[in-house]
């Protein structure tokens, strides 16, 4: 019984000291040119629950966002919040890299 | 797709410019408010809700004063502004804008009337040239008058969304009806960043213009 309970205690620690895989959404959107369509989609992301912070990139013309732990976005919803800001959509990819790194990742890059 | 610097460039010196640019409708579920005086001849405040990126509704105040003769033009109005086309492009953008609106004018020897206004507006922007042709006419019964801004803008480097915007602009604008001879000149600098622009400038009478905008 002592050797179950010391398992589930374990357990039960290891599980806990293993964070969530940060999801991160990159957008390639066109026609980002100005202060103002980042803040348009900036804002038009912000609106739902699952997002958790924005970064935008007029140089790379990358929108990006972290979701919130064990929330969910679709790439069909979050290309139709994009259109609907009034903007053309490339490409959405996933990664689990936290929003900080991927930030970093993208400042670091060359524009295309 | 990507378009060459010197199409660009052509299209922006054709067109003018209004890329970090004063645009009737900013952003889906986004107001913008705007101030503007235009060297004596002209004064303008607006303010509009835009609940779709391609519609925005609100109201505004045009405050007309010939350099010619002595009157003047005072304009109340509301207005509806539609986006009828955009491209967006990789590293650019264009636009179509059309609006029209009614309201009621007083000034010099003609009481209070029904105003009707209209006007349109085509730009293109990159985040290091922008250009913009824009013409607004305003009508009632004792007057009419119409008011053509071209506009060419560069900026000395490309900003981001982080940093401040820093754009050099030079204004062409030509008003119908005596209110003012020829073409109006200015030099202006535009700042922005988030959703504050500010700008101001010299006309070759040496009248200053300044213009505000906020988008929130």
């Amino acid at each position: 019984m002592k050797m179950i309970i010391r398992y589930l205690m374990l357990s039960a620690l290891a599980l806990a000291g293993i964070p969530a895989a940060a999801q991160t959404v990159a957008v390639e959107v066109n026609g980002l040119v100005c202060a103002f369509c980042a803040q348009g989609i900036e804002k038009t992301l912000r609106k739902f629950d699952a997002v958790e912070d924005v970064f935008v990139s007029l140089e790379h013309r990358t929108v990006a966002f972290a979701l919130k732990d064990g929330a969910e976005l679709s790439d069909v919803t979050v290309s139709d919040a994009i259109r609907n800001a009034g903007y053309s959509v490339v490409a959405v990819e996933r990664s689990d890299e936290t929003l900080e790194a991927l930030e970093r990742r993208v400042r670091a890059t060359h524009t295309p | 797709m990507k378009v060459p610097w010197f199409i660009a460039a052509a299209f922006a010196a054709a067109f003018g410019a209004n890329g970090a640019q004063a645009k009737p409708i900013a952003f889906a579920n986004g107001t913008t408010t705007m101030v503007e005086h235009g060297a004596g001849t002209m004064a303008e405040a607006q303010l509009f809700y835009a609940p779709r990126y391609w519609f925005s509704v609100g109201a505004g105040y045009l405050a007309l004063g010939s350099d010619i003769d002595d009157f003047d033009r005072r304009i109340s109005y509301v207005r509806a502004n539609l986006l009828a086309k955009r491209w967006n492009l990789p590293a650019a953008q264009a636009n179509v804008f059309a609006w029209g609106g009614l309201g009621s004018a007083t000034g010099t020897g003609f009481g209070r009337e029904t105003a009707v206004n209209a006007g349109a507006q085509i730009d293109y922007e990159t985040r290091r040239i922008y250009g913009s042709l824009r013409t607004d006419w305003h009508r009632g019964d004792s007057f009419a008058h119409r008011i053509d801004t071209v506009q060419l803008g560069v900026a000395p480097y490309a900003h981001d969304y982080d940093s401040l915007a820093t754009w050099f602009v030079l204004q062409g604008r030509q008003y119908s009806n005596r209110l003012y001879d020829g073409v109006e000149w200015a030099l202006l600098l535009r700042l922005f960043k988030g959703g504050t622009w500010v700008e101001a400038g010299v006309t070759q009478d040496g009248h200053p213009q300044v213009m505000m905008m906020f988008n929130f």
